[in-house]
């Protein structure tokens, strides 16, 4: 095999495409999964990124995905009043809809929603 | 006894936190409009952490021994703790995106380094900056989404398990939820990082303060301890949020890859 392997590399000319790159890839990787103890799922760092973090980060992170909905709400309806002249309806509306965004946010952040699983969530493979 | 101070030394006991993070032009181009058009230090850093980064990279890995060397290793960790991250979160089919991310991680972690100097800009404690970069992660989304999905894309918007009526008051919500994410992943790491440079400031000030203060020099010390703890902390949250920004990424394009949930 490893004479195989040298051949490969010796072929500079003609690029692997990406299936069969990522096809080595994965032969390779199963084969240092074996001799590697697998890590435990639940506690993986990358799922969540509020994990292990300090109570000060979560909060900052907190308000702002909070603050972020109600910025982002006031925007849009500054832009549909400005674009449509509804003057001050579409600011308002838009302004409460960017609340309820915003909550969604933080509830989506800290781990809440059941509804909405793969998005913030542990992703399905 | 305050007229005892010269007025040079009053100006220097004044707390002026805000004052390093101005931006101070190098090469003048001219104007737009009102709007000066310069080269910044600002830029000047950016242009420092490409090197460095380019450095780390491509220097220290242009031996590719199979036992890396202390620079190769370094490029290595830095690299598989990238490609771990984005394969949680977006699975096989993100790998394409790994230049994007990892170039986003390196990017702004050496930023963040760069402002733990003493006396260097913090890049990174400016909104413009975060924002673009931001705002680059969500276009690609957006523009590899729609590419690849079509208008499928758009499902991403529509709650499944819903009952109709409800989606008529859902769907804005997630619009305006999707829209607030390029804000809350660039005020994140702005607030932290000018809220940390200031925290510092202040706390060092704190120490001239008392030192100054004749029998309340005693105190001095304490928010000597602080300003060291907070240092040691803005090292932490100078990493963590370059990791974060990278994490968000990942799941964000998690998104353009895999709409329909």
């Amino acid at each position: 095999m490893s004479g195989n392997d040298a051949r490969d590399e010796g072929n500079d000319g003609r690029v692997p495409p990406d299936s069969e790159l990522s096809a080595r890839l994965r032969r390779l990787e199963s084969q240092i999964d074996r001799k590697r103890p697998p890590a435990a799922p639940g506690t993986s760092a990358g799922s969540k990124p509020s994990n292990g973090r300090s109570s000060l980060g979560q909060a900052m992170t907190l308000s702002t995905e909070f603050v972020a909905g109600v910025i982002a709400g006031g925007i849009l309806g500054w832009i549909v009043d400005h674009v449509f002249g509804t003057k001050p309806w579409g600011l308002i509306v838009l302004l409460m809809l960017g609340f309820v965004a915003g909550v969604f946010n933080v509830m989506r952040a800290s781990g809440f929603s059941g509804a909405r699983s793969g998005r913030d969530g542990s992703p399905d493979a | 006894m305050a007229g005892s101070l010269d007025p040079a030394h009053q100006v220097a006991l004044r707390p002026d936190p805000i004052h390093q993070f101005e931006l101070k032009s190098i090469l003048p181009f001219g104007h737009i409009g009102n709007q000066e058009i310069a080269f910044t230090q600002s830029a000047l850093y950016m242009f420092a952490a490409v090197g460095v980064i380019a450095l780390l990279t491509i220097v220290a890995t242009s031996s590719r021994s199979v036992v890396p060397g202390r620079m190769q290793s370094l490029a290595e960790i830095f690299y598989e703790f990238i490609a771990d991250t984005l394969h949680q979160a977006t699975g096989d089919g993100g790998k394409r995106f790994m230049p994007l991310v990892f170039s986003l991680f390196m990017f702004v972690l050496i930023l963040n380094m760069f402002g733990m100097i003493p006396y260097a800009f913090a890049v990174t404690s400016h909104l413009v900056v975060t924002f673009g970069l931001a705002a680059l992660v969500i276009s690609v989304v957006v523009i590899y989404g729609v590419m690849k999905h079509g208008t499928h894309f758009f499902g991403l918007f529509v709650p499944q398990g819903v009952p109709k009526p409800l989606l008529a008051l859902l769907v804005p919500i997630e619009v305006i939820s999707f829209i607030s994410r390029p804000i809350s992943l660039s005020v994140r790491l702005f607030a932290n990082v000018l809220a940390g440079h200031i925290a510092m400031k202040i706390f060092a000030f704190f120490v001239v303060g008392l030192l100054s203060a004749g029998a309340w020099s005693v105190l001095s010390p304490l928010p000597l301890f602080l300003t060291i703890a907070l240092t040691a902390l803005e090292f932490l949250v100078a990493a963590l949020q370059a990791y974060v920004f990278a994490t968000l990424t990942a799941i964000y394009l998690n998104d353009a890859l895999h709409p329909g949930h």
